[in-house]
């Protein structure tokens, strides 16, 4: 946030190498990503499109390392996730990924500072250090006014901008939304899509966002699409 | 610090719920506090280790019959025998026949030497013990009556017996402290104003107290005791002086075994309840425990704050209900003493405490362990899947 996010374009942030994910039922399985090569560059900001089900939250999930492939190789924010252990890769998306969830996902009994501030509790910082990151990061959502309101005292697109806070407050280098505003209606879907493209362009922060909404995926530099779990076709997104 | 406090804000989420549990464990550690407590406390009845040197001589066929004074020389001679105190339950109530106390007349002499323990707390000065040996109508009674009666030395103290025809005006001569508090609900005054004022009293008494020389001549001095009475006009019986108030709470002993039974049922259904709520609880959680994981907690961290808040929570409950029983102890105390000496001496014992304590922590820990293993063992994927 304070600008260390925003490192020079050197290569990709994340580097997919002939991914597979499949799922198994009992003896049966089910395959849903095949061979998928996939870069995407520092700075960058995609959304990942696709009909349902064709494997769209799959591949962010292993991206965003709380899934692991069954096949391939992943490096992302310069880790080779496969060489990380569960609580190394625990360690690893404290520090580098921000998530944003399409339910929000806060903890109802924190109110919105002690939500944001939930990553931060396993940091080494102390209260103030902590405090001064959280009040910060509710600042650039607007939400300074909000702090002690609990989540069943905030709107749906407040909620989402709390939650939008808890995915900076670490200053990650990596968002990651899954359906970010598929539980919101259009204008405050739209603000929080305002806001992720502010965190990529003023704070450089790379964006990986999954949607299947046209109006949504426009605010992306880049459109990926899935189909039946291969990789269709990337485009750019011309503003 | 911020675990702690973050677990106690987790714990607003189901008030219900916390305060389930919170309850279950409360009544849970009072049930088995007091029972423990009780346990203790005829246990060191049974077990009183200032008894150990003492024995008790009465008459066979009951506590209504008295023994010839004559026995008194008898018991004396026996090489085994220290010294030896005639006991007469005298059975006497102060103003009002609810205010129920233990009273005996008693040889004023070998009294403090046979109750050596008892009376040995007090600081009673050799001036205040001729005193009382002077004044035949002098009395001494123990701190905790004295508090309770607010009576002061040299104030006199009307009884009125039950059992003997006679009501004694005495002087306090000494107020005695004693280690154990139902030594201290105690009023002795002299054998020869019992004897004096009741004919068939004189020259018999209903107990003797001998004290041995060593805990190890007890077994041979009862035999030979009883043998040498045996066949007598009034044959005697015998007994250690643990066994012999234990003959007192036997009742009781037989009521706590059926307390014991009960209370272990409710335990386990306690427990039970205790596991179910809080498996309850953690399932109810899944989605949030997927949610800290994606955000970096480690599987051990989210296992150790589930396991914490169960700790707390139960702990706080052992807490209060440990409180509660040493309010009620405190309670039980001067109602039940009034109708059973011994209870003088309930209370909540330390290792009580440790163990009640433990057993809390205990299910909050067995409790939170499996539900919390099972949510962590679940891929992050599962748990933040919606719809
Ligand atoms: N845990 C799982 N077990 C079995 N099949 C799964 C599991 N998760 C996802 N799938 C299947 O994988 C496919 C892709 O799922 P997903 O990545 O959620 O698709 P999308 O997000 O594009 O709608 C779907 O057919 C889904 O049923
Ligand atoms: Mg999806």
């Amino acid at each position: 946030m304070n600008g260390e996010g925003i490192l020079p374009q050197e290569g990709a942030i994340i580097i997919l190498r002939d991914i597979a994910k499949s799922y198994w039922r009992e003896t049966l399985e089910i395959p849903v990503l095949h061979g998928i090569d996939l870069e995407i560059p520092r700075g960058g900001y995609y959304a990942l499109m696709g009909p349902s089900g064709s494997g769209k939250t799959t591949l962010l999930n292993l991206i965003a390392g709380i899934d692991r492939p069954t096949g391939g190789t992943l490096q992302v924010c310069g880790f080779e996730l496969n060489d990380l252990d569960d609580d190394e890769l625990a360690g690893w998306r404290n520090q580098f990924v921000g998530f944003i969830f399409q339910n929000y996902n806060l903890v109802p009994v924190l109110n919105a500072f002690e939500n944001v501030e939930l990553p931060l509790l396993l940091s080494g910082l102390s209260r103030r250090e902590r405090r001064e990151k959280v009040e910060h990061a509710l600042e650039l959502v607007n939400l300074t006014d909000r702090m002690l309101n609990y989540p069943r005292q905030l709107s749906g697109g407040q909620e989402q901008r709390v939650a939008v806070a808890r995915a900076i407050v670490t200053d990650p280098e990596l968002l990651v939304a899954d359906e970010p505003t598929g539980a919101l209606d259009s204008k405050n879907a739209e603000e929080v899509l305002q806001l992720m493209e502010r965190l990529n362009q003023d704070l450089g922060k790379t964006i990986v966002i999954v949607t299947h909404d046209p109006k949504a995926a426009h605010h992306a530099r880049h459109q990926i699409h899935l189909e039946k779990g291969l990789l269709d076709k990337t485009i750019e997104v011309n503003r | 610090m911020k675990w702690i406090a973050f677990v106690l804000k987790s714990m607003r989420r189901s008030k219900l719920r916390t305060l389930l549990i919170l309850g279950t464990m409360t009544f849970g550690v009072l049930v088995v506090a007091l029972l423990l407590s009780l346990l203790t406390t005829l246990d060191s009845v049974a077990n009183n280790p200032n008894s150990t040197n003492r024995i008790v001589v009465r008459h066979k066929s009951g506590l209504t019959q008295v023994l010839p004074r004559s026995y008194e020389a008898y018991l004396k001679q026996q090489p085994e025998v220290e010294t030896v105190c005639g006991l007469q339950w005298f059975g006497g109530f102060y103003q009002d026949p609810g205010n129920f106390f233990a009273n005996f007349a008693s040889d004023e002499e070998t009294l403090f030497q046979v109750f050596r323990e008892e009376f040995g707390a007090s600081g009673i000065t050799e001036e205040q013990l001729k005193e009382y040996i002077r004044d035949g109508s002098g009395c001494i009674v123990g701190k905790a009556l004295a508090d309770k009666f607010g009576w002061k030395v040299g104030d006199t103290v009307p009884l009125t017996g039950t059992i003997f025809p006679i009501s004694p005006r005495l002087t306090i001569r000494v107020i005695f402290r004693s280690p154990k508090p139902s030594d201290e609900n105690v009023l002795h005054f002299h054998t020869k104003l019992l004897e004096e004022g009741v004919p068939r009293m004189k020259g018999r008494v209903g107990t003797y107290f001998v004290r041995t020389k060593s805990p190890d001549d007890i077994p041979r001095l009862i035999e030979r005791v009883d043998r040498n009475f045996a066949n007598s006009a009034s044959e005697t019986l015998s007994e250690t002086e643990n066994s012999f108030n234990l003959s007192f709470v036997k009742m009781l002993g037989n009521i706590s075994v059926l307390l014991q039974g009960i209370s272990l049922v409710v335990l386990v259904a306690l427990i039970f309840v205790a596991f179910s709520t809080m498996a309850m609880a953690i399932r109810e959680r899944t989605t949030e425990i997927s949610v800290f994981r994606a955000l970096g907690f480690t599987a051990q961290r989210v296992m150790g704050l589930v396991i914490l808040e169960g700790l707390v929570l139960t702990g706080a409950g052992g807490a209060l209900g440990l409180g509660l029983t040493w309010l009620l102890a405190a309670v039980l105390r001067p109602v039940m003493g009034s109708i059973f000496p011994f209870f003088q001496d309930f209370n909540v014992q330390t290792g009580t405490m440790l163990l009640c304590m433990g057993g809390a922590l205990a299910v909050g820990l067995l409790s939170t362990f499996m539900p919390a293993y099972e949510a962590v063992r679940k891929p992050i994927t599962e748990g933040l899947k919606t719809l």
